[in-house]
Formats: structure tokens, sequence, C-alpha cells
């Protein structure tokens, strides 16, 4: 059922820039769809596995240096700098996760917020790599089969594409065995060891898919953006993928999907007023936990196990 | 019969405080085995050091043979020790039947490449393992829950599922922290009979409880702990009538005893 409507939902997506003439529908249209993907990699380690990683942003970062950097620099094409920008991505969730995650979960918040300011620091001083406060501008529009992606109408399939790949991916994993012994994990982690699976493996698999996703996503979004600089680190981006999971609600796979795309028209929409859209999203995050503390999937839930529990009186 | 389970001069200290000061004892393949004495005797440190949730520092566990002394707390599981918490630990957001599956899951030879391919081995395994937590609910009596949260149980019946969660890998050893401890006096008695069912059966247990009847009634052999050592080990009716371990665990008389006895039931 919900697999049906996602499939519908993705096809309707497919033909939104055939729907509209409007180039701002279409940029906000590849926007959600980035944001979503990016979105749904915190949902697997925050919502599944309830690691909250700040380190997300970190991973944005990098994976837009990498593939801007790639291309840039090293003359690859756009999709192996997306690759890149995966596995750099994973190996350095696997090296920095390893001794963040053998710390208490307070301990490990604070350690991917300090990784992710570290990463915005590198992408403003280290000049010789990042070039610096200036950025990388004029990056190439992407290439395939002799097509050239340089409007946002023929960028939005690359964003479609990578959004429905990464989806499909993150839902096979979180619908499988590992999946449910993530949860297993955020839910009882004595009794996960006190049933012979070790966590460390589990933990760290889910925060190196999670960065690999993050960072090709970022990938993706500089290359829409056609130039990258230090405020591709901006705390906004994080800010926006959190709130994303937490209305859609931390650990509903498709609660945050759907959040995802309804909470990405969001930011445009407080355009308006650029000086006060950080207060404006505070306030909307304030009330929305307050009315539904586990998100709009988590309070459908609380009334379908009320009414489970009913049944079984 | 023989020991599946020997522990051999457990030591453990905190601060300068004996909380484990060599204590041995063997528990037989087969059997009930109960573990009792006052609080602060050592018992839940005992079984928190044997199945590997505690470090040890001195003294030797070995299950079936094997030597598990300080290994981590998931490979003592995997050596076939399971045990149960005695603050009932469930996976509350997930289904009966899913909480008794990730119990058994490490246990079978099914990897994520036959999950995802759908392997013979993959499919075998997860008939297996439905049939034996089908079997296993059918036992504790809460079919109509199979497909329900646990979270909508009660607390006696949490403790149910975690009964059945630690039996699902056909263990060893099942060590129970305190399967009793409250639980309604009428699901008591529920839990016994399930408890005699699987001996028959042939499973092994060992019990930490407090509920003096509980342990009489159900085990072949009951150990006395009296500040982190061993006071005496007997049948429970030796126990029952000791007068140091009515005077230790209870603090009383043997005929005020059993009209404390009298008054639990």
């Amino acid at each position: 059922m919900k697999l049906a409507a996602a499939l519908l939902a993705a096809l309707a997506f497919a033909a939104l820039p055939v729907l509209t003439s409007s180039n701002y529908v279409v940029g906000v249209g590849i926007s959600a769809l980035i944001f979503t993907a990016a979105a749904a990699a915190l949902n697997l380690v925050y919502g599944f596995t309830g690691l909250l990683s700040f380190a997300q942003l970190g991973f944005w970062g990098i994976g837009g240096y990498t593939a801007a950097l790639t291309v840039v620099s090293l003359g690859g094409s756009f999709w192996t700098g997306l690759l890149a920008a995966a596995l750099l991505n994973a190996v350095i969730a696997v090296l920095v996760g390893y001794p963040m995650l053998r710390t208490n979960r307070h301990a490990f918040v604070i350690s991917t917020l300090t990784f992710a300011l570290l990463v915005t620091l590198i992408a403003r001083d280290w000049v010789s790599l990042t070039r610096g406060p200036l950025g990388i501008p004029d990056l190439p529009a992407p290439q395939a089969f002799g097509l050239l992606f340089d409007t946002p109408r023929k960028f939005y399939w690359i964003a479609w594409i990578f959004s429905v790949a990464a989806i499909a991916f993150l839902f096979a994993l979180c619908s499988s065995r590992i999946g449910r012994t993530l949860v297993a994990i955020k839910q009882n982690e004595p009794l996960v060891r006190a049933q012979g699976i070790s966590p460390m493996p589990y933990k760290l698999t889910a925060f190196a898919l999670s960065a690999a996703i993050t960072g090709a996503a970022g990938g993706v979004y500089c290359f829409n953006l056609r130039i990258i600089d230090p405020s591709f680190l901006d705390f906004y981006y994080m800010q926006t993928f959190l709130i994303i999971v937490i209305i859609g609600g931390a650990g509903s796979f498709w609660g945050v999907i759907a959040s995802g795309i309804a909470l990405s028209a969001l930011p445009e929409v407080l355009r308006f007023s650029d000086d006060f859209r950080m207060i404006i999203y505070g306030v909307i995050l304030v009330i929305a936990m307050f009315v539904m503390p586990s998100g709009v999937a988590g309070l459908l839930r609380e009334r379908r196990v009320a009414r489970m529990r009913e049944a079984l009186r | 019969m023989s020991a599946i389970l020997r522990v051999s001069d457990l030591r453990k200290s905190y601060s300068g405080i004996h909380a484990l000061d060599g204590v041995s004892f063997d528990v037989e393949g087969g059997s009930i085995t109960g573990l009792i004495g006052p609080n602060g005797s050592g018992k839940s440190t005992a079984i928190d050091c044997i199945s590997g949730f505690q470090k040890l520092d001195g003294g030797t566990v070995t299950l079936g043979g094997t030597d598990i002394t300080s290994r981590p707390a998931h490979l003592i599981a995997r050596a076939g020790l399971m045990r149960t918490f005695q603050t009932v630990r469930v996976y509350d957001r997930l289904s009966l039947a899913d909480n008794l599956a990730i119990a058994a899951q490490q246990f079978d030879p099914a990897g994520w490449i036959d999950e995802f391919l759908r392997t013979r081995r993959y499919r075998q395994a997860v008939e297996s393992s439905e049939q034996r937590a089908r079997q296993l609910v059918e036992l504790i009596g809460l079919q109509r829950y199979y497909e329900a949260e646990t979270g909508i149980l009660s607390y006696g019946q949490k403790k149910l599922v975690a009964l059945a969660a630690a039996l699902m890998p056909h263990p060893k050893i099942v060590v129970l922290d305190e399967p009793v401890a409250g639980v309604n006096p009428s699901r008591i008695r529920e839990i016994e009979v399930a408890l005699q069912q699987l001996n028959r059966a042939g499973e092994t247990f060992l019990i930490v409880e407090h509920n003096v009847e509980f342990i009489t009634t159900l085990c072949h052999q009951v150990i006395v702990l009296e500040q982190g050592r061993k006071l005496t080990e007997g049948t429970a009716a030796e126990i029952h009538t000791d007068p140091r371990v009515l005077e230790a665990y209870l603090g009383i008389t043997p005929e005020m005893a059993a009209a404390e006895v009298r008054g639990a039931a």
C-alpha cells in the first residue's frame, strides 16, 4: 500500500518539469528532492538507530567539496565526483565514528557537532585546498549520454534519479533485518547485547551509509547551485534536515519522506523575510514539538496503538 | 547429569567492598537451579558477571566445557547463555513476533546477502524461527498478541515475552533475573507452570529470585549467597529448613518463616 503510494508519488514528482513552466518551481522541486534524501539519511542514524548526529552537516559539506574538487581540480566527471564524495564520506565516517560511537549518547551528539564545526573551519581556512571564502564558482554542468544538464529543468532529472535511488536503497535497508536490529538497538541496547548481537558494527554501518548518502546529496546540490563556498556549511542545512525528521516523525520511514517534500517548500515560502526566516523556523519547530512530540507519524502511531489496546481489551 | 555451567571463585569488588568474595557453584544440565540471598548478597552481581555485563576481578566461568570468563556479553550469549533482566527488557515498539525474531536472528546462518537475495538459507531460517516463536507464544499464552507491539502488554506479560525471547535460540542455559518480581500473584503460577513444562522439555534454568515459595516449588537445587559468599547449597527442602539460611535470608526463626511463606502466598 505505502509502497504503491510512494511509487505513484515518485512518478508524479518526475512529471513536475512537464507540468509547470516556472523555473522557480522546478528549482524548489530540486531542493525538495535533495533535502528529502539527506533527511532520510539522517533518519537512518537518528530515527532508526537513535544517534543524534550533527555530523551530517560536515558530511554534506565534505561531499559538496569533494564532488566539486574532483571535477575542477582533478578533471573528473560529475559522476566520479559523486562517487568520490560518497566513498570518502563513508571512510571518514568509519574513522571518526568508531571513537565517537564508543562514547555515551550525549558525548556522541557533542562530538558530531564538533566534527561539523571543524569541517566548516577547514572549508573557510584551508585556502590551498578549498579556495577559502571565495569558494569554487562556475562548476560545469553535468553530462551523460551526450546530454548536457545545463538548465534547472534538465538538472531536475539528476536530482530525481539520485533521490529516488537513495530513498529506495534506504527503504530496502530499513525494512530488512538490519533495519529492525537498528530499531532494537535504539530501544534497548543491553537486550540486544544479551541476544548475541554486537551493536557497534550496526551503528557504524548506519553512520557510514548515512554519511555516504548525505555526501552524495551535497555533491548533487552544489552542482545545482553551480558554486560551492563556506556558506554551503551553513547550519541552516542541518536545521532543515533535522526539522524534516522531527516533524515527519523520527523512525518513521515514509513520515520523513512526506515531511521532506512538504517542508522543503517552506523555506521558499518563508523567503519573503530573509532576516526572520530562522526565527520563524524555530517557532514552527517549537510548536510542532509541543503539539506532536514524536512527529506526524508518531501522532498517527499513537492513535493506532490506542485503537489496538482498545480492541484487545 | 553433568554441570553445564561451572562458576568458580568469582571475585568482584566495588571500591573496596567485596560484592563477590570467592563464589563457586555448578548448574547441572537439565536442572532448575535457584540463586537466593538477602539484598546486597551479590546475586545480581554474580549473574551480571557471568553473563558478561560486568567485568570480573577474578574467577572463571565455563559453559559446557568452554571458558567464557570475561568475554563480552554478546559473545557469551552466542556461546549459549541467554539471560533476562530484573527490570523487564523488551522492545516496546516492536511486535511480539519481531521481539522473538530478533532474539534468534544472530543464531541462524543467514547473513544480509542471504536476505537480500532471499536465498533458501534465509527462508529456512525465517521459517524455523517463526515456528519456534509460535510454539513459545502458545506456551506463554499470548497468541492473540502475536502481531501487537509489546508496549501494550502488562508488566507480567512482558516478563513472559522476555522469557520466550531468551528461549528462542535454543540456549544451553537460561538465566532469569527475578522472573516474578513485580508480577501479579495470579500470574506467578502461570510462569511456574511454563518453566516446569520447559524444564521437562530439557531446558536448563538458573533463577535469581526473592520469592521463596516460588524458588522452593521450582528448583531442584538452591544456592544461598550471603555477603558475597556462598552460605550453603542444597535441595529446596534442605534450604527451607536450614536455620542459617533462615537467619541470614529472613532474619527470623523457622516458625516465623513458615508464617511468612503462608502470608506471601
